[in-house]
């Protein structure tokens, strides 16, 4: 199904990196072996390896040079890289000159070292989707998750914050992310405090996801309500908490009344036949939202439509 | 005699954790087994214990949460924490070595003076009614610091006080340089809390003092005196201060009603001892 995982050694020993090449072939992997280090970058960016090995026991400083190259390209620093030492020398190795995620001593025992690959690979899939603001698995994670959710007798949930630009817009955006922060924490305390099998994702901005089992939906939808409602008494002064408003100008420049902040939720059962792939689900979930925001009042809307 | 306030600042700063009664970590025991917990029931608990109280709001409000200075309510803190969080971090709390007198009747007069200020914030129907609670609660923190931080010293306090019938800020101040009020404006600031908080703390025995948050400070003030004249408690001496003019003129009090607030209090405080003994019998049997 899918597709093998490709390792690309970076090593100026032939026999070690074919030997690894075999060893790498015999767990399932498929080896990218490099020689030629004028050539590495080329390779690595025109087709990207998932892993990378770096036999730094030999020109060594020419590789460190390379890793360095690629990890500084956003893109590529995502790019898992395991160095290879000789016994001991990894004490006086200076860890700030190299980006590298792992490392493993040679002669090593080959059980640790494809669990060193496996752990790299799950290391970075779990910092990299995570959203830096709130660090909830950002979208891939939540694609996964929505997925495997399909059929089953899960609600998937999308919240979305009422009012939000104009809040960014006037209080500024470092308390805009003081919302967010409070939003994806009174959501994933909520998910967690009702039992496993649950799941919380940031998809950007003001919009997040939460997974739960379609008997406890409705409650924690209520709970997160009332929790937001608690909270934002803290975003607030007296007064306007008092008006249930507060004044901001629009583009034009005109002052107008905004409400305070308040969250929308879409609730979508996924043991319906009509859910039949992650696609289907954003597209319910973004009709769904319209009707929560259209009160302009905090809620939550079930989808109970067959069709 | 600057030594001694850099001393103590020295110490504040490197304090992360208090201890708290070991009744108060039985309750929430008996609380985190019963997995249907709920914020309300949790923040009821934690509100009780001053100790506790300034932990959560510590740990809600450090930069790693990225709230600072921001949450004044231990139900906010409960909320944006989480139950679980709340629960391992009191599970993890050391425990007062012993039960003493004054450890008990420092922590009855905090529970006291949290119930008073929240009479007085409710019948003058002021806002924010929880965080002049917590403030209140709170007020003394900074007893419990050279209660614990400074023992020697705190011994030669209560010596003092009793050779020379002194007040204990009075004898605060000759011995230490610093004042009970202005340690616990250093915790409270070392611990970012917010500036609701820090205030009250800060300025609950010279009210004119507070400038942004004079009301919350009143409050505190006229709860503090209020628990002491009840003899609930016990915050280190037994002297019982006259209520300032600026927080009497400012909260527009007057005879009747401070009459009003002593009745529900007194009422009050009946279910503060049973609740303080229920405390102690926990900490006797799980200790």
């Amino acid at each position: 199904m899918t597709q093998k995982l490709r390792i690309a050694v970076i090593s100026k020993d032939r026999d070690f990196s074919s030997q690894l090449g075999l060893w790498l072939e015999g767990k399932g992997f498929q080896p990218i072996l490099l020689h030629e280090l004028g050539s590495v970058l080329g390779i690595i960016y025109g087709d990207p390896p998932d892993v990378v090995i770096a036999d730094l026991r030999h020109g060594g400083s020419e590789i460190q040079d390379l890793i360095r190259d690629f990890k500084g390209d956003s893109y590529f620093s995502m790019l898992p890289v395991i160095g290879i030492f000789e016994e001991n020398a990894d004490e006086t190795f200076t860890w700030s000159d190299c980006p590298l995620d792992d490392f493993i001593t040679h002669p090593f025992n080959h059980s640790v070292f494809f669990s060193r690959i496996n752990l790299s690979l799950q290391r970075i899939e779990r910092v990299l989707d995570n959203n830096p603001l709130t660090k909830l698995p950002g979208n891939t994670s939540i694609q996964n998750a929505i997925e495997k959710a399909l059929g089953r007798d899960l609600a998937v949930c999308y919240i979305d914050i009422n009012n939000f630009k104009p809040y960014n817009d006037t209080y500024g955006f470092s308390h805009g992310d003081e919302v967010l922060r409070m939003v994806a924490r009174i959501m994933a305390n909520c998910v967690r405090d009702a039992g496993p099998g649950g799941f919380s994702g940031h998809v950007g901005g003001d919009d997040f996801v939460f997974i739960v089992t379609l008997e406890k939906a409705e409650s924690v939808c209520q709970t997160i309500l009332d929790h937001f409602r608690i909270i934002v008494s803290d975003l607030f002064g007296e007064e306007e908490k008092a008006r249930g408003s507060y004044r901001a100008s629009d583009r034009q420049g005109n002052e107008q009344n905004i409400p305070l902040l308040g969250i929308a939720i879409a609730v979508i059962p996924m043991n319906t036949p009509k859910m039949t792939h992650f696609g289907k689900v954003a597209e319910v979930s973004a009709e769904m939202k319209k009707f929560a925001k259209k009160s302009g009042e905090s809620c939550y809307v079930v989808d109970r439509r067959k069709t | 005699m600057d030594n001694k306030r850099a001393e103590i600042r020295s110490i504040i700063k490197d304090t992360k954790s208090l201890p708290t009664l070991p009744g108060v970590i039985a309750k929430l025991t008996s609380l985190a087994e019963n997995s249907k917990a709920s914020v309300n029931e949790m923040a009821r608990v934690v509100s009780s214990d001053q100790v506790l109280s300034a932990k959560v709001l510590r740990l809600v409000n450090s930069p790693f949460y990225g709230f600072s200075g921001r949450v004044s309510t231990i139900s906010n803190a409960l909320i944006l924490l989480g139950v679980n969080v709340v629960k391992s971090l009191a599970l993890s709390s050391s425990i007062f070595e012993m039960m003493e007198k004054n450890t008990v009747g420092l922590w009855e007069h905090s529970l006291g003076a949290g119930v008073a200020a929240n009479i007085i914030a409710r019948k003058l129907e002021l806002p924010e009614i929880e965080e002049i609670s917590t403030a209140a609660l709170l007020h003394d923190i900074g007893k419990v610091i050279i209660k614990i931080k400074l023992e020697s010293d705190y011994d030669h306090l209560i010596a003092l006080i009793k050779e020379k019938d002194m007040s204990m800020l009075e004898a605060e101040k000759d011995l230490l340089d610093a004042d009970h009020a202005e340690i616990g404006e250093w915790l409270a600031r070392s611990w970012f809390l917010p500036e609701k908080l820090i205030e009250p703390i800060a300025f609950h025995h010279d009210v004119e003092r507070a400038s942004t948050q004079l009301v919350k400070t009143a409050v505190v003030h006229v709860a503090d005196v209020l628990v002491k004249a009840s003899g609930f408690g016990f915050s280190g001496d037994d002297y019982v201060p006259r209520i300032q003019a600026v927080a009497w003129n400012k909260l527009g009090l007057n005879e009747i009603f401070l009459e009003e607030i002593v009745g529900e209090l007194e009422d009050k405080l009946v279910d503060c001892k049973n609740f303080s003994l229920e405390i102690q019998s926990e900490g006797d049997t799980k200790t």
